[in-house]
């Protein structure tokens, strides 16, 4: 059991397991999904958002969406607790929980007309439970855009060679969405010329020359962030084929190219003789704070993720052939995202406490060192593969991010209506300015946990709303109902304890607090007033959070007591 | 890359792995770049059919007279619009 071998044969078997043990008896006692029973997207199909497309299409697309750098991180804060615990708590989510989630929230937007959660919630909770997801969904936002400002940054600054790689890269989208729209070149020819164009990027990004680093010392990481905001501005307000679309095409090659080395290098793990390095366990309680609930939230999205519900619900559930497709695309891709983790967890696992406190605690720094570590065997130097996976990072934060700040934009408007706060630019200076100043002055663990406890929560509600209509259709909705209390007091609690610890610090004034340098130095007060917008942020997800909870649950009752109407039935349906 | 099947069930047949390796590529790399471009081609439709065909929702924009020109054109398009048109949206909708 020294390599990382076996945990991925483990989690092989477990996830086996769960989907066609578990998952296929779950199918067939709750769901009974109907080969013949007309889907959304036959039901309406338009052509642009409903219409059926294959499984192993939307499998990829789901996966695509919901894969980031949630599972690739987090396991690194749950290595505070040792490994093990992390490990149960991978394969143990997955197969209880994650895919119950992802797989219920595509079944239930089917069985309510392709409708997304937005509607459902209001169905189910009144126009009181839209708002307060509306609200919920708001802070998330700003937390999920303060993380991964602030880890892009936090790589650009240890490793500069990836600035110039992901430069690259950027200019390669650029340059093939105007040779795929503007030239109207083929994709076959586009996609050899962007190869060439990453591979240019990935090789300048090891030469000295290129490896820019900042001069302003300790304000290095805040003027990273700065650049990072700058880029995110520009890919959320030019049109959709000009950036974003072309950028994540050119990504999604060396993004998915770096997990098949990594798993391929923890597979091989037996033959390279690569050995863990991490004791098993190491206490209940860490920096991060106690293993109940903490752990629970660090490892975000690869045990369960509330992201993978808005996704199922909102695109992927319109373009369902038919129901049966539900289980292999939704409880497929969050299982095989659990591998994603496993993966993760075994490049940081192969690396000593030693080699990590080297790298200054940098779950980014731990990742790229432990993969570059695990595939050795690849015939590419240590430099080399440190740019490929650091820029995959990044890679992974700017495709994910540039789209949170355009929903951020599109929720904006939403909730500001005709104010000028829901102008383009305004919207998006303010849905970048808020979570700029949280990564320049967040620590690392603290920001994360914020993240990883409003996810979870998500995530928890998302299950509420599935209990509600198996409870409402007379289905048994007990396997998701303990999963959905679970998730949502872990949660809950997640949130309070780090709202507490940043009450703490506020209350002790500027020399306790949770600020990082060189704004704990250089400005105190400033710090201290962060703390407690900290410990508003904190407050306010646990508010929300608690009255989604005391809503979903209400609802809950009433669809027990069989005081909620059935769903409207169209043609087709049973 | 789109499924032709009506409606899935009998006569399914399964799928090579030539298939389904392209199908899973496909969904991973341009799935979701496809369906943006669908949706940008929608927006700039809707204005077309807003254009031309807006007083059959009380907003005249163009004089009849030129709409009656271009309605047998616009004819084939004028139930899927107004599905689109008339759809409940949410925030929660436009996440991808």
């Amino acid at each position: 059991m020294s390599t990382p071998f076996w945990f991925v044969l483990l989690a092989l078997i477990a996830y086996g397991i769960a989907f066609w043990g578990y998952g296929k008896w779950y199918d067939r006692t709750v769901w009974k999904p109907d080969p013949n029973r007309t889907t959304p997207a036959h039901m309406y199909t338009d052509g642009v958002e409903y219409f059926p497309v294959s499984k192993y299409v939307l499998w990829g697309y789901q996966y695509k969406s919901v894969a980031a750098l949630g599972p690739i991180l987090g396991p690194f804060i749950a290595l505070n607790y040792g490994w093990a615990p992390a490990l149960a708590w991978i394969i143990l989510g997955n197969f209880f929980i994650g895919w119950l989630q992802d797989y219920g929230a595509i079944m239930v937007s089917i069985r309510n007309q392709g409708r997304s959660f937005g509607p459902i919630t209001y169905e189910f909770t009144g126009a009181g439970g839209r708002s307060t997801l509306l609200g919920f969904i708001l802070f998330y936002l700003v937390i999920i855009s303060a993380t991964f400002i602030q880890l892009i940054a936090t790589f650009w600054n240890i490793f500069p060679g990836s600035f110039f790689a992901t430069l690259g890269i950027i200019v390669t989208g650029v340059v093939v969405g105007q040779l795929m729209y503007k030239v109207k070149m083929g994709v076959g020819a586009t996609t050899l010329i962007a190869f060439v164009l990453m591979i240019i990027s990935f090789w300048l990004g090891t030469i000295p020359a290129f490896q820019w680093k900042l001069p302003f010392g300790a304000w290095n990481h805040a003027t990273w962030a700065l650049i990072v905001a700058a880029i995110l501005w520009v890919a959320s307000v030019l049109p959709l084929p000009t950036f974003i679309q072309p950028f994540n095409y050119v990504s999604f090659f060396p993004a998915f190219l770096a997990v098949i080395f990594i798993l391929l290098g923890a597979l091989l793990s037996p033959a390279t003789g690569v050995t863990l390095a991490q004791p098993a366990w190491k206490g209940f309680t860490s920096p991060a704070g106690p293993m109940w609930p903490m752990m629970f939230v660090a490892i975000a999205c690869g045990s369960i993720s509330g992201w993978h519900s808005l996704v199922g619900s909102s695109s992927t559930s319109k373009q369902l052939d038919i129901e049966t497709d539900a289980h292999p695309v939704g409880a497929g891709a969050m299982l095989s995202e659990g591998l994603l983790a496993l993966a993760s967890l075994a490049a940081y696992m192969v690396l000593s406490p030693q080699q990590i406190a080297d790298l200054k605690n940098s779950s980014v720094g731990a990742w790229v060192f432990g993969a570059t570590l695990l595939t050795k065997w690849l015939p590419f130097s240590d430099a080399a593969l440190r740019v490929f996976y650091g820029t995959v990072l990044v890679i992974y934060a700017i495709t994910v991010q540039a789209l949170v700040t355009r929903f951020w934009r599109l929720v904006s408007a939403e909730v500001f209506g005709q104010s000028p706060l829901a102008q383009k630019h305004v919207s998006t200076f303010i849905g970048l300015l808020i979570p700029w100043v949280l990564a320049v002055s967040g620590t690392w663990n603290n920001i994360w946990l914020y993240f990883g406890g409003s996810n979870q929560l998500l995530a928890g509600l998302a299950l509420m709303l599935i209990t509600i209509h198996l409870a409402r259709v007379k289905s048994p909705s007990i396997y998701t109902l303990i999963p959905a209390t679970f998730m949502i007091v872990t949660t809950l609690s997640a949130l309070l304890f780090q709202t507490w610890v940043f009450l703490q610090a506020a209350m002790a004034g500027p020399k306790a607090t949770k600020v990082m340098e060189p704004l704990k130095s250089a400005a105190p007060a400033v710090a201290n007033a962060l703390d407690w917008v900290s410990v508003l942020i904190g407050l306010a997800l646990f508010v929300l959070g608690i009255r989604m909870a005391v809503l979903t649950y209400q609802a809950y009752g009433r669809a027990v007591s069989g005081a909620m109407p059935q769903p409207t039935t169209v043609s087709g349906d049973d | 890359m789109f499924s032709k099947k009506k409606n899935g069930g009998e006569g399914e047949k399964k799928a090579g792995l030539g298939t389904i390796l392209k199908g899973v590529l496909y969904g991973m790399a341009s799935h979701g770049n496809v369906t943006a471009a669908l949706r940008t081609r929608m927006h700039l439709e809707h204005l077309f059919m807003f254009i031309t065909l807006g007083d059959m929702l009380g907003i005249p924009v163009l004089p009849p007279y030129y709409s009656l020109r271009i309605l047998p054109y616009a004819v084939p398009n004028i139930e899927s619009w107004k599905q689109r048109v008339f759809r409940e949206r949410d925030f929660t909708d436009a996440i991808y």
